[in-house]
């Protein structure tokens, strides 16, 4: 017997699923945000100004990765949990002599893989259509770590309370897209005329997208160490609940 | 803790579950299994039947009372690792076709990747899936399903097998099939614990026999003993009398 199979058994799990549905969790994604690139980028991107000392299709890049990112982490772990809980195969891992961290971080894995399949295709397409460069590997490193912990984890924990398919996509387009437009991933917060520039500093994805794109770009509207500590403390928030309802059964077992 | 021959493969003490509507589903439920004793639960639906099963595999939370799998607590791995569970439900990964959730489900349960895909190839030797062996798991017939089902539960090679209704709606054949392949299992010294609504399967099958209702022990013997009990000709009898008191 081996001490982490059951980890290692169930993230492989979560993995084939990513890959076999590849077209739907990988291609589609990668061509939506890549035309968000060739639209906005190239196509309009000749008519604005530069924004924050970086031309407009190369600025929008970096929010562009992120909220492709974060919605397939997301979508992934709350789709894969739900599908789980419905089907009632989740027996078959409850009963299982794992232990909840394990549980928890096995399932959080297929969103991860997704999501840097995601980024790391766009990357690719985007370094050979606009100029983008990765200014500060290490800050987008520790950004892009971070977003995978609170978009996985807050998957897992809507996968575990959804009752319907409905609730999992109102949590995406009613909560996340908006937070994620509105967090400045097409424009500079600095450009909004107040209150709507304060007002965007109670978006917690500003912070994130923030820090991705000094990662890239090495510019920010906010605070590089504000950002991550903002993204930091939600990912901590995010992962301890999730790893909550492992360690409880709340919700999972009645 | 060490385990002996002599700690029963499931015992049960006071186990009480109310589930959060207030339905009251098992109350103050004793019961000692032995290791290597084939067991029968009988009941109507919404006996508690299920509720118990779930119980013992950690798919419920318990209200109160203590569970012991060989002398170890329900929840420590150690026990997880004895239990083979087929559900009465079909629950497999709509995902993974037949080899892989064998091979998954001994994964989950510590097998190494190796060993699981060799089990894997004798279980679906044993249980006639190995043309389906790449077949996803929703196009397979429904007693193909079964036959997985019972495959995945005794993958990992579990010392005590739960079968919930293992024979609710397959056809004569394989349901004789079935209960020859759980025969050979019990010889091998596996501790079986089967739930069904067949009485002659339990009387067929079964050493001892449990009467349960409305989630409380109604009696507990072998078949034969039953009947003397009851003053009865057959299981039939016995579970008309025992379930109409």
């Amino acid at each position: 017997m081996n001490g982490h199979a059951g980890l290692i058994a169930l993230a492989g799990r979560e993995v084939r699923r990513v890959l076999k549905l590849w077209t739907q969790t990988i291609a589609a994604p990668v061509m939506a945000s890549f035309l968000f690139i060739l639209v906005f980028g190239l196509s309009l991107g000749g008519q604005i100004k530069r924004v924050d000392g970086v031309s407009y299709e190369a600025f929008i890049v970096p929010g562009l990765i992120t909220m492709a990112m974060i919605q397939a982490a997301y979508s992934n772990n709350s789709s894969s949990v739900y599908q789980a809980r419905l089907d009632r195969y989740i027996h078959d891992i409850l009963a299982a002599p794992m232990r909840p961290w394990e549980v928890n971080l096995g399932l959080a894995v297929g969103g991860a893989v997704r999501a840097l399949a995601i980024g790391a295709a766009l990357l690719v397409l985007a370094v050979l259509v606009t100029p983008t460069t990765v200014a500060e590997p290490f800050i987008l490193l520790i950004a892009v770590v971070l977003a995978l912990i609170l978009f996985c984890s807050l998957g897992t924990v809507v996968g575990v309370y959804a009752r319907t398919f409905d609730f999992q996509s109102f949590i995406s387009n009613i909560v996340i897209l908006p937070l994620t437009f509105l967090g400045g991933v097409f424009y500079s917060v600095d450009l909004l005329p107040s209150p709507w520039e304060q007002i965007s500093h109670l978006n917690p994805i500003f912070y994130l997208v923030n820090a991705v794109r000094y990662g890239f770009l090495g510019t920010s509207d906010v605070s590089v160490p504000l950002s991550l500590g903002v993204t930091a403390a939600l990912a901590a928030g995010a992962a301890c609940w999730s790893l909550w309802l492992f360690s409880t059964g709340h919700r999972l077992k009645a | 803790m060490t385990t002996s021959t002599s700690t029963p493969a499931l015992e049960l003490r006071g186990l009480t579950k109310r589930y959060d509507d207030g339905f009251l589903a098992l109350e103050d439920f004793s019961l000692t299994v032995s290791d290597g004793e084939f067991f029968g639960l009988l009941g109507p639906n919404g006996a508690g039947k299920t509720t118990l099963i779930s119980a013992i595999c950690n798919l419920i939370r318990t209200t109160a009372g203590e569970i012991e799998i060989f002398g170890h607590h329900h929840s420590t791995l150690e026990a997880r690792r004895m239990i083979g569970l087929a559900e009465q439900d079909i629950n497999l990964d709509r995902f993974l076709n037949v080899e892989e959730t064998l091979i998954y489900h001994g994964g989950y349960y510590g097998m190494s990747r190796a060993d699981a895909r060799i089990r894997a190839k004798e279980m679906m030797e044993v249980f006639d899936l190995s043309s389906k062996a790449q077949t996803a798991a929703p196009k397979l017939s429904g007693g193909m399903r079964r036959r997985l089902l019972l495959a995945r539960a005794l993958m990992h090679e579990p010392r005590m097998v739960i079968l919930d209704e293992p024979t609710a709606g397959v056809d004569f054949e394989l349901r004789m099939e079935l209960w020859r392949y759980i025969r050979r299992l019990h010889r091998g010294g596996t501790t079986i614990v089967l739930t069904t609504h067949y009485l002659e399967e339990a009387e067929e099958l079964c050493e001892d026999i449990a009467l349960i209702r409305d989630g409380r022990l109604l009696a507990r013997d072998s078949a034969a003993g039953l009947r003397a009990s009851y003053g009865a000709d057959s299981l039939a009898d016995v579970y008309v009398k025992a379930m109409a008191l």
